[in-house]
């Protein structure tokens, strides 16, 4: 592809995506004047609290999100169908999600009868803070064990099944906890489990705003890595990178992005696994340099797109974002693998 | 007047309460009931019960969906032989002496009808307040089946109870307690949560009468409920304002509000509230969206059944932007836990259920304060 050309889908890209950003914040369940929305954008004075309540403590945060969540979950995906090799990968191939979902269980499920919750409580962390930190304490349990086992192994396809394996291990001890709990917390939990954006806000979003670039920027510094192992182990190692040690950077990246954004939005599905394969074949390239920046922007819109679905005018339903993202990304997946016909991880 | 209505309340409330107001002689104050005493049900939905001679019988009905699905149960006096000609019917014989509960509502109408020693096994333990009862726990006599899914069928069975009350659905059918009848433990199917009236759920406790012949005492005392209900409600109607109340706390975004036809709309239409969701269709709940309810809740001036929340401080720590809802700005916000326990058993679910009266004074005391004079609440208690 030339550069021109290239140039162009970047542009194009990226007013799209301020486009629907902006959409976001504008449409919603409540009308809002176009106007209206335009002033309190801009901080101008005269509108009314509600209005500004909706658009500054509600629509802002949950596009924010969206963002948030479009990126890390997108890369993170990339990120893992590079390390396996594989078109399939996800995010939650490594067990960081169920890591994530297990610390919440323990919370949401547990939570009415371990002692320790008072204790947890006495230090001043209670409400969502308490389940976002139980999250990230899962994911980043999980992946201790996972990087542990990760020095032991040399192959990283034995790497993808043993992720794969302490996941369902994972997910059968949530099992085990939903058996045995009361109906009303069960059904909070399932809650948890169809993910939302609109629980985060306050600092809670900068917080998430600031692992997910920590992530981010990790990942961008090994795509040359990336790049390399997707000519296979041997030929990476011919070009001196350690393999061992990038697949930890890796492992570590992905933890980072997936288990913050699990924990904090719950498990957000498809959009890691479905990314990735629209940036290969919108960009028709394997390099990770542009499919990283191109994931964070095409993940981004996906989820924000998503998100105007769900919060149509009208529509006082609260739909799951997990239902939406499935049901509108698998059509769009398939459509653009059918145009381009190359469902391949090499580009 | 209004101070009176508020004494008979919390008279009735202490009458079900205590365990020495209902030291009646059970046996011989069954069989008299028996020979006189019918009842007729007038609010709720889901059940009726016809008279026969040496026995009863009950209908629970399932009106889901459109559908009129039917579960008959024929109570059968002791001594009496089952009647022919009802092939589909289970028998139960009657006065039930022993029974196990699955529902704190069942172990709430158990007290209300005099029979709360009569309980033998519970779904689980934790969730009891009446005293008759958990005097019974400490001494071993309860013993704890599981419940749901999860119930101990041979525990069940070698108990031998009278009855097994069940919470399950009508349209489930039974088939999930096949194997209880098979081993003859009759199961009934006591579906007051799906009636939508505050009236309509305490009157199930006439099916309780019917299982023990209590009938007449029951009557009376049902009476005497509706009744203070019922002026409780003309009171409200009389208040000058209806300040409008939000129910409940999103989670994840998804904001769970009683639907228009549903219980709690009922209470709160009964308490002289406004209620921004009174028109909308449905038993149930609405799912909605946290944008569609801010601007109802932003402006609502009361806040109830906020859920497993402390104090105003938990609140904030579930989502910062609550601080801009009206309520919260006035302190108006309550929560229907004053009367729960340490192991997390709350009485609403229990003898809330039968004093619909004293929960609806409760709300008026909260909506429109001066109102009843001597305005304690029993139910309810305003978060900090």
């Amino acid at each position: 592809m030339n550069k021109k050309h290239m140039t162009w889908r970047w542009i194009a890209l990226c007013t799209l995506l301020m486009l629907i950003f902006f959409l976001d914040i504008a449409i919603g369940p409540v009308r809002i004047p176009l106007k209206s929305v335009l002033r309190i954008i801009l901080s101008l004075p005269g509108e009314d609290s509600t209005v500004h309540y909706i658009i500054g403590q509600i629509r802002i945060p949950k596009a924010c999100t969206a963002v948030i969540a479009g990126c890390g979950l997108s890369v993170s995906g990339l990120q893992m169908q590079t390390l396996f090799r594989n078109p399939l990968a996800e995010p939650s191939v490594l067990g960081v999600t169920a890591g994530a979902s297990l610390g919440v269980a323990a919370i949401m499920l547990g939570g009415g009868s371990i002692v320790t919750l008072y204790t947890i409580r006495e230090l001043g962390i209670s409400g969502s803070w308490l389940i976002t930190l139980a999250g990230c304490i899962g994911a980043a349990g999980i992946m201790l064990l996972v990087i542990l086992i990760s020095r032991k192994v040399r192959d990283n396809m034995m790497m993808l099944i043993i992720g794969v394996m302490v996941s369902t291990a994972t997910l059968a001890i949530i099992s085990v906890w939903q058996y045995f709990s009361d109906a009303e917390l069960i059904k909070d939990y399932l809650l948890w489990t169809f993910g939302s954006l609109g629980g985060v806000t306050g600092t809670q979003l900068y917080i998430l705003g600031a692992v997910t670039l920590a992530g981010l920027i990790l990942s961008f510094l090994s795509s040359k890595m990336l790049d390399a192992l997707l000519l296979g182990e041997n030929y990476a190692r011919s070009m001196g990178v350690t393999i061992h040690r990038a697949r930890v950077i890796i492992i570590c990246s992905t933890s980072l992005l997936a288990g913050s954004i699990t924990a904090f939005c719950g498990p957000i599905g498809f959009v890691g696994i479905a990314v990735p394969q629209m940036a290969r074949s919108i960009f028709s390239t394997s390099s990770h340099r542009i499919l990283i920046p191109a994931c964070c922007l095409l993940g981004t819109g996906l989820i924000l797109l998503c998100d105007l679905i769900g919060q149509w005018p009208g529509n006082q339903t609260a739909l799951p974002i997990n239902i939406i993202t499935a049901l509108v990304g698998a059509p769009m997946v398939v459509w653009i693998i059918l145009g381009k016909n190359n469902l391949s991880i090499y580009g | 007047m209004n101070k009176l209505l508020y004494y008979i309340a919390l008279s009735f409330l202490f009458s079900c309460q205590s365990p020495t107001a209902k030291k009646e002689p059970s046996a011989a104050a069954d069989s008299v009931d028996t020979a006189r005493a019918q009842t007729t049900i007038r609010y709720a939905h889901g059940f009726t019960i016809d008279y026969h001679d040496g026995f009863k019988v009950v209908r629970i009905l399932d009106r889901n969906n459109n559908k009129f699905d039917t579960l008959e149960y024929l109570l059968v006096q002791k001594g009496h032989p089952a009647p022919p000609g009802y092939p589909r019917a289970q028998v139960i014989p009657i006065p039930v002496q022993t029974m196990i509960a699955m529902s704190s509502t069942h172990v709430g109408m158990a007290d209300f009808v005099g029979v709360a020693d009569r309980i033998m096994g519970l779904g689980n333990l934790r969730y009891v307040n009446s005293p008759v009862v958990q005097e019974n726990i400490r001494k071993g006599r309860i013993k704890e089946v599981g419940l749901d899914e999860n119930i101990n069928n041979e525990l069940v069975i070698s108990m031998h109870p009278g009855l097994l009350l069940a919470m399950s659905n009508p349209e489930a059918n039974g088939a999930r307690y096949k194997v209880l009848t098979d081993a003859g433990t009759p199961v009934i199917v006591v579906a007051e949560w799906l009636e939508n009236t505050p009236l309509g759920k305490a009157e199930w406790v006439k099916l309780m009468a019917a299982l023990t012949n209590r009938e007449a005492l029951v009557n009376r005392k049902f009476d005497s409920v509706a009744k203070t209900y019922d002026s409780l409600v003309q009171l409200a109607r009389q208040a000058k304002t209806h300040p409008h109340v939000i129910i409940g706390t999103p989670f994840k975004g998804s904001w769970f509000m009683p639907a228009g036809d549903s219980y709690m709309a009922h209470f709160i239409e009964d308490a002289g509230g406004g209620y921004h969701w009174a028109d909308s269709k449905g038993t149930g709940s609405l799912s909605l969206n946290f944008e569609s309810v801010a601007p109802e809740a932003l402006t609502a001036e009361y806040w109830l059944n906020i859920g497993l929340i402390n104090s105003k401080q938990d609140l904030l720590a579930k989502d910062p932007r609550f601080a801009s809802f009206r309520s919260f700005k006035m302190g108006n916000l309550y929560n229907f836990d004053k009367r729960s326990n340490d192991l997390g058993s709350n009485d609403y679910w229990e003898s809330g259920v039968v004093n619909p009266h004293i929960v609806l004074a409760d709300m008026i005391s909260i909506l429109h304060p001066g109102l009843l004079s001597g305005d304690t609440l029993v139910y309810y208690r305003q978060l900090q």
